[in-house]
């Protein structure tokens, strides 16, 4: 019982370190319609997109520079335009199976955007003085 | 090393640098000790295990039985309510597991945050690209002389650094709190908080 329950824990474990490493396979997933998703694998391909459309974002519009409060504003919609447009459109998710739009939306949100943030203050501050 | 502090000096906010350097050496230092006192622990990885468990067989349930069914079994309801009572009471024994050790990491960060202090107050140590609201303002503008909105102190570039740099790096290493455990992710998921 224990060993076998052992076997479970490490099983997971091994799936966790996978879920790291993106295999041709995987690769493929992130854009087959017909792949069916588990619920923490989707959240944490949408946490993932949004971190890198806030760093592309802090570094493009620190370089520019773009200034404003508004750029924030333009950013969030961006942001949640790109990951709807994915899950939506691409995977064609059924938001429902996974939570409703707002479960899926805020996926990595406030991460993404601390993290924009510190690309746009950074770039902007060491690029432009 | 000598070719590169001239590089760095040439920049007038420099000091923004060292203190994204230091936030991300703290992130690794933290998360290094969450691994030794919280991760491998056996405890850990059971708790971790029952709750996603539980929280999977609970959406199960809840999808072959929604709520709206009004000829939902008596017994499917109890069920469900032992499985939630389940999950809370193991999300509950997580939490109180991580507390006990996440004490030696919030004075790690206790140390560095002071150290920052020291090194950086009154300092400007980069420039905001928009005008702060009042109450980000009052982080932002923290110890700094002049009225400048746009001066950004340590302290937020601090926090901006601590949020951003540790979720992604516990998310990376799969150390962040299981989607099923109550409290976890909402609207702004902050870094594990009992390993603060």
């Amino acid at each position: 019982m224990r060993e076998s329950k052992s076997a479970k824990l490490n099983q997971l474990q091994e799936d966790n370190h996978q879920n790291v490493h993106l295999s041709p396979s995987k690769l493929a997933k992130l854009f087959d319609p017909d792949a069916s998703w588990d619920k923490d694998q989707l959240g944490d391909v949408l946490h993932w997109i949004r971190q890198v459309v806030g760093l592309i974002c802090g570094l493009l519009w620190g370089s520019i520079p773009l200034v404003g409060g508004i750029w924030i504003i333009l950013f969030l919609a961006i942001s949640s335009g790109i990951v709807y447009g994915y899950y939506a459109m691409i995977l064609k998710v059924d938001e429902e199976d996974f939570g409703g739009h707002a479960a899926l939306l805020q996926e990595g949100l406030f991460a993404s955007l601390t993290l924009f943030l510190l690309a746009w203050i950074l770039v902007y501050s060491l690029a432009h003085f | 090393m000598a070719t590169t502090i001239p590089l760095f000096a040439s920049f007038k906010y420099a000091d923004s640098l060292t203190v994204v350097g230091i936030s991300i050496c703290t992130a690794l230092v933290c998360e290094a000790i969450s691994w030794i006192l919280i991760y491998r622990t056996s405890s850990y990885k059971s708790l971790k295990y029952s709750i996603d468990k539980a929280a999977k067989k609970l959406e199960t349930m809840k999808t072959e039985n929604p709520s709206s069914k009004l000829s939902i079994k008596k017994s499917k309801t109890k069920k469900i309510d032992r499985v939630e009572t389940s999950l809370k009471e193991s999300s509950r024994d997580l939490s109180l597991f991580k507390f006990k050790s996440g004490a030696v990491v919030a004075l790690v960060l206790f140390v560095v945050f002071g150290l920052l202090n020291s090194l950086f107050e009154g300092k400007v140590v980069a420039k905001l690209p928009f005008h702060p609201i009042t109450i980000v303002k009052k982080m932002s503008h923290r110890g700094l002389k002049g009225d400048d909105p746009t001066d950004c102190s340590m302290a937020f570039l601090y926090l901006l650094c601590s949020i951003s740099i540790r979720t992604n790096l516990q998310k990376f290493l799969g150390f962040s709190p299981p989607r099923g455990a109550a409290g976890a992710g909402g609207l702004f998921p902050m870094p594990d908080p009992k390993t603060n």
